[in-house]
């Protein structure tokens, strides 16, 4: 057993060293943001409260500490030294003098480079996953507020029994081995992925349709790369071989998007039920505009503030929700450094030792914290104007 | 508790209610100090009611929160005092200020559903006044509360007590507010705009009660609002504030017809009030817009907009109220007023313009009708369907060139017919003619882009109409392209710039997004979009309602101006009589789906009315003090769409309906009748009836005043009896806002009597009653002209023009 270790002041003093790019990435963007304010518009006005500071600043910590992972780290997350087995915060490597600062895990692995690291898989899949939430929600939500009638009654029923599920059931079900090999979550993403193309294809035709070359462009333009990534992600077909995705974050991936998509539905549909009595939704009909351009250009642009902030939310509970799968060993690969297998990984031995668990729970934490003060943050200066 | 009730009638009128001294309001948000009150002061005596009137943002409102002291937790009393009852309020503890509020000042707002609690009755809201104020029995608070609820005149007053207050209309809930601010006695009661979330007739009647409330209960008034004519009805003294100051105030006498400040008069000059004519005599706008808080001027706010602005005198130091000599408790703040000629016109004022003469008829309607089918329950099926008749055989034509106005109360289903004519709703039966065109069944994504851009609309909202998320270049290049106009986004561009300077738009604004525009400069815009794609006919939803009234003028003109110059029929949709009367050429009248009556605009003005036309004349306030009107209030509300009384539309509400024999109007639907020359009226009464009726609005020339000296002559400098540099002739000779009441009764049973027609009812309209003015509108309201002093009102016409032709004449 190695018995050198650092004192606590050390420690910190370690950790804050090791952050240093974070820290130099932090000055010089804040700055920046802090000193444009006033031409940065909604993120500019984040900057004018104490509230909004502490959001964007914690938010951009996790982003950076993501970006620079493998400087931060010292070590490599799955590496294992077998003699810093559950050794205790600030314990030093033998041999290399470098220092397990937040002590090892049982499997003797570097806590502190696990928890940077897992920032990685958690900042990437949450994110993500919330975008394609969005846009699956919004798609479905529009035509639902904005017609009304039979298809708003069916897509609410459809979206109101999904979240009547339990969610962790439904996570349970989507990546079970069993409902994985009948290829079910497999065909999900195909039609999630292909949802972002309709998209982005409606929203360019509506608008540029009396402009042929242009269209032209842009059509292609969304066929070529969506279909390529399309390719990518849901049949793992690339042809050039640069995009793929591991088959556990698919089934994650997908999971998360089905859970949320019917939160992102209603609120969308919310919004354009208000939005559509709006006269500018009517001086559109007069003019002849099509129903799709309408939602897309006339009613979602307006939208935006009351999304964004759900988004901003969305990615916090997201965080939470891949914390909670990774605590039921749901998905992810047993190794992940992710900080929800990771925390599962404390848990067991929580009686005798206390300190893995410790960093995963506080970055979890933060993390969300940060992404709440930033909705509060919004939500309060959209009220303003 | 109750030395109010003794104090102000012992020593009436010596002790004010209220004194304001020199009140500065402030609100401190992220961009700093916003001054919204500079050096305000007015003086409210007992039983007196004060109006402060001004445009929106201009600080009212914050005037009434300064004196109940409710400023939010970002607004502060920056400087001056508030007296009260003789007591500074700055002095008094937070528990005499509470005392205060709910006892001896009360205020009633726009919202009256803001003020009542929905989950309680209405009866027990009202007892808990007098409960808690005055610590009486429940019995006593009972009986208390239903006296008052007798007072504010609401029918079957034991029913109200038991409603909820959703279950009541608007014009109930008002009722009921003012009925609980009055419960606890107040010597002093805040109005902000009190009825301007309700309709014209149910307006009239609250204002009535209003009115009375000082008589009755010697209660003294703040009533704060934008409308110049509901401040006549109801004030004694008048304050004009202007950009966060009082830049006028008076007896409402002097004030409206000696006015002293550029901007009062720039007001009176841009409403139309009876007398302004299109053609004849145009609204004259005051240019500009205000000012925003942090970005007034040095020196006079006004400056900027002033047609007297002097380089040095007006923009040197900051001007304080001054005193105008020889009128009692008159100040302006204007420091050149003794030297300006009030008669005199703007310059480029004077333009008249020809009488457009209408083309062929561009739109026809033929019996158009459209019901809605309100089902209960999507899913579950559950409540049967009902069947909403908005609009019942609608018919009329719409000439080239030519303005037709619809008028009528919420829920008429003025907004209907605008949604079948632009392919919003399809029509359920009838026919709808654009040029040979057939529209009534084509939806809007049917019709051909000729036939869309063919007829468009200008919408209410200012705030709504355009999309804040794109800039203005773009949603107008966006319409010329769904128009097919241009063909490269070069030739759009151009066009664009050109539709801004057609709508006196500077170019800069194209890349401008809606937020950086003024409610008037959004509204202009709306008109450009409407007229992109050279428009047959443009459908106008109200739309200067929402504007600051100093705007409302030039977005007027300026949609007339473009209309003559493209030779488009304009349907104008309004509930605002005054208006119409100014802009329309023929006017339909709609009431609960109905046609009830249409006819030419001197048709519609003139008697004989359609009663309820009659009584919508009777309500619009008139910001004019020679004008008396007959006194027509309506009972109860509008009926509600989904469930019309039978027979005649107008029966639940209509005052002529016993002089109908049979029980006509309760079972059978009157036919429309012709009046002739086009003049239709949907109504049982006979030609002698309708003969007899009286026109409602008329000019009282005073009583043993020769014409000449109606109005006092506005010559500062003139010799006579003045002294002083400020003395403005004799004070004026006339009670204001008169009504005729007994006019009314005597003329009710004069019609009763009337004798039956010899033949046809053109022919008796020769004998015009005492107060129809077929006498010359000489002056009236000098100093407020419009263009020409001569004009005959388009109102009182002799009949006799109506026969030879449709010109009323002009000397
Ligand atoms: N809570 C507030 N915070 C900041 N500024 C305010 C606030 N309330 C009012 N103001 C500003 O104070 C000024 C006067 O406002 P006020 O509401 O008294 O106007 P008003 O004359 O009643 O207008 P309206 O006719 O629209 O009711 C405006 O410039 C307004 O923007
Ligand atoms: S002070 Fe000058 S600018 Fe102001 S209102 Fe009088 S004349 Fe006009
Ligand atoms: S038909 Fe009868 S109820 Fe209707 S407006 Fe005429 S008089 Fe009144
Ligand atoms: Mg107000």
């Amino acid at each position: 057993m190695p018995t050198e270790t650092i004192g606590a002041l050390a420690i910190i003093i370690g950790v804050i060293g090791r952050f240093w790019p974070v820290w130099i990435a932090l000055a010089i963007v804040l700055t920046l943001s802090f000193t444009f304010r006033g031409r940065l518009g909604l993120y500019g006005q984040l900057f004018e409260s104490g509230v909004g500071v502490a959001g964007v600043t914690i938010c951009f910590f996790w982003l950076f500490t993501a970006m620079f992972a493998h400087v931060i780290a010292p070590f490599d997350p799955l590496t294992q030294v077998a003699v810093m087995k559950d050794a205790m915060p600030g314990t030093v490597v033998p041999d290399q003098g470098l220092v397990y600062y937040f002590g090892g895990d049982k499997l003797a692995r570097d806590v502190f480079s696990r928890m940077i690291f897992g920032s990685r898989i958690v900042l990437i899949i949450a994110p993500a996953a919330t975008a394609f939430a969005l846009m699956v929600g919004t798609t479905l939500g529009l035509p639902a507020g904005y017609y009304g009638g039979k298809i708003d009654a069916l897509l609410s029923f459809l979206a109101n029994l999904v979240l009547a599920f339990p969610v962790i059931l439904l996570f349970y079900l989507l990546v079970t081995p069993g409902i994985v090999e009948t290829g079910l979550p497999h065909w999900i993403a195909r039609v999630f992925f292909i949802v972002p193309i309709i998209f982005f294809g409606t929203l360019f035709f509506t608008r540029y349709k009396n402009r042929p070359q242009l269209l032209a462009v842009q059509m292609a333009l969304i066929v070529i790369l969506g279909g390529w990534v399309y390719l990518g992600l849901a049949f793992d077909a690339d042809p050039l071989g640069i995009i793929s995705i591991d088959p556990n974050q698919l089934n994650i991936f997908v999971a998360v998007v089905f859970a949320s998509s019917p939160g992102v539905f209603r609120i969308v549909r919310g919004l354009t039920m208000d939005i559509k009595t709006r006269d500018y939704v009517a001086a559109a009909q007069t003019r002849g505009e099509s129903p799709w351009y309408i939602m897309l250009w006339e009613i979602l642009p307006n939208a935006r503030g009351p999304l964004i902030v759900d988004a901003c939310l969305r990615i916090g509970y997201t965080t939470i929700l891949l914390g909670t799968l990774g605590y039921f060993g749901l998905g992810l690969a047993p190794e992940s450094p992710d900080w929800g297998t990771a925390i599962k990984d404390a848990s067991r031995l929580l009686r005798s030792f206390i300190h893995p668990a410790l960093p995963p729970v506080v970055a979890l934490m933060t993390f969300v914290l940060g992404l709440n003060l930033l909705a509060d943050a919004l939500r309060e200066q959209s009220l303003k104007d | 508790m109750n030395e109010r009730v003794t104090d102000p009638s012992q020593n009436p009128g010596t002790a004010p209610i209220l004194e304001i001294e020199n009140l500065s309001i402030s609100f401190f948000t992220r961009k700093g100090e916003i001054p919204a009150v500079m050096d305000f002061s007015c003086t409210v005596m007992p039983g007196e009611a004060m109006g402060i009137v001004g445009e929106s943002g201009c600080g009212k409102s914050t005037v009434s929160l300064g004196v109940m002291r409710d400023l939010s937790n970002i607004g502060r009393i920056v400087g001056g005092r508030i007296k009260f009852q003789g007591r500074d309020m700055g002095d008094m503890s937070d528990e005499e200020l509470r005392q205060i509020r709910g006892n001896k000042i009360a205020m009633i707002y726009q919202e009256p559903m803001a003020s009542l609690n929905p989950a309680m009755k209405v009866g027990q809201q009202l007892m808990e006044v007098p409960l808690i104020h005055d610590k009486v029995s429940k019995d006593e608070a009972y009986k208390r509360a239903l006296e008052m609820v007798r007072a504010v005149r609401l029918p079957d007053p034991e029913r109200m007590m038991r409603s909820f207050p959703h279950q009541l209309s608007g014009g109930q809930q008002q009722r009921i507010v003012i009925a609980m601010a009055l419960l606890s006695k107040p010597a002093l009661l805040l109005l902000d705009e009190p009825t301007t979330a309700l309709d014209v007739t149910v307006e009239a009647g609250i204002v009535e009660l209003v009115k009375g409330l000082g008589k009755q209960f010697g209660t003294s008034m703040l009533f704060v609002s934008h409308n110049l004519g509901l401040i006549l009805e109801t004030c004694d003294k008048i304050t004009v504030m202007y950009s966060g100051e009082a830049v006028e105030t008076g007896r409402i006498e002097d004030v409206f017809d000696r006015m002293r400040h550029p901007y009062t008069q720039g007001l009176f000059r841009s409403i139309p009030l009876p007398g302004a004519d299109k053609n004849e005599r145009p609204l004259v706008a005051i240019p500009g817009q205000l000012p925003l808080p942090h970005e007034r001027p040095k020196g006079c706010n006004f400056g900027p907009r002033c047609h007297h602005f002097v380089e040095g005198v007006c923009n040197a130091a900051e001007i304080p109220m001054i005193e105008v000599e020889g009128h009692e408790g008159h100040f302006s703040r204007c420091v050149r007023f003794n030297e300006i000629d009030w008669a005199a016109l703007p310059k480029g004022a004077e333009k008249k313009h020809e009488p457009v003469k209408p083309g062929a008829p561009v739109l026809k309607i033929d019996n158009l009708k459209k019901y809605y089918t309100v089902s209960g329950n999507e899913i579950f099926g559950g409540a049967e369907a009902r069947v909403v008749k908005a609009n019942e055989s609608i018919s009329f034509e719409a000439r080239e060139s030519e303005t037709v106005a619809i008028v009528g109360e919420s829920g008429c289903g003025k907004s209907t017919l605008a949604k079948v004519l632009l392919g919003l709703e399809t029509a359920s039966s009838g026919d709808v003619v654009l040029g040979n065109t057939p529209i009534q069944s084509t939806a809007i994504e049917k019709r051909e882009v000729d036939t869309i851009s063919s007829i468009q609309m200008v919408f209410q909202n200012p705030f709504d109409t355009l999309n804040p998320s794109h800039s203005i270049g773009s949603q107008i290049i966006r319409t010329l392209e769904k128009f097919g106009i241009g063909k490269t986004v070069a030739d759009r561009e151009k066009r664009m710039f050109e539709l801004l300077d057609l709508v006196k738009l500077p170019r800069a604004f194209a890349v401008r997004k809606p937020r950086q525009l003024s409610g008037g400069q959004k509204q202009r815009i709306g008109v450009a979009r409407a007229f992109a794609g050279a428009a047959k006919v443009v459908v106008a939803d109200e739309p200067v309602s929402a504007l600051d009234v100093s705007v409302q003028a030039a977005v007027t003109e300026l949609l007339m101006e473009i209309q003559r110059k493209n030779k488009t029929t304009m349907l104008f949709i309004s509930h605002d009589l005054s208006v119409v009367r100014y802009i329309a050429d023929r006017v339909v009248v709609m009431y609960l789906g109905h046609i009830v009556e249409q006819g030419s605009t001197d048709q519609i003005f003139a008697p004989p009315y359609h009663p309820y036309t009659e009584a919508l004349l009777s309500a619009i306030p008139i910001a004019d003090t020679s004008v008396v009107k007959k006194h027509i209030v309506l009972e109860g509300d509008i009926p509600s769409a989904m469930n019309p009384p039978p027979g005649c539309p107008f029966q639940t509400r209509c005052r002529y309906k016993r002089l109908v024999p049979d029980n006509l109007c309760e079972t059978k639907l009157p036919p429309l009748k012709d009046l002739g020359a086009g003049h239709r009226s949907l109504c049982w009464l006979d030609d002698a009836q309708l003969a007899a009726m009286e026109p409602v609005i008329s000019f009282d020339r005073g009583v043993n005043v020769p014409v000449s000296d109606v109005v006092p002559t506005d010559e500062p400098h003139g010799e006579g009896a003045g002294t002083g540099p400020g003395f403005a002739g004799a004070p004026p000779q006339r009670p204001h806002g008169k009504t005729s009441d007994a006019d009314a009764e005597s003329e009710m049973e004069r019609i009763e009597r009337a004798p039956p027609p010899p033949h046809g009812s053109r022919e008796i309209t020769g004998n015009p009653g005492d107060s129809s003015p077929d006498k010359l509108q000489t002056e009236v309201g000098d100093g407020r002209q419009a263009v020409s002093g001569e004009v005959t009102p388009g109102l009182g016409k002799t009949r006799q023009s109506e026969v030879d032709g449709n010109e009323p004449n002009r000397s």
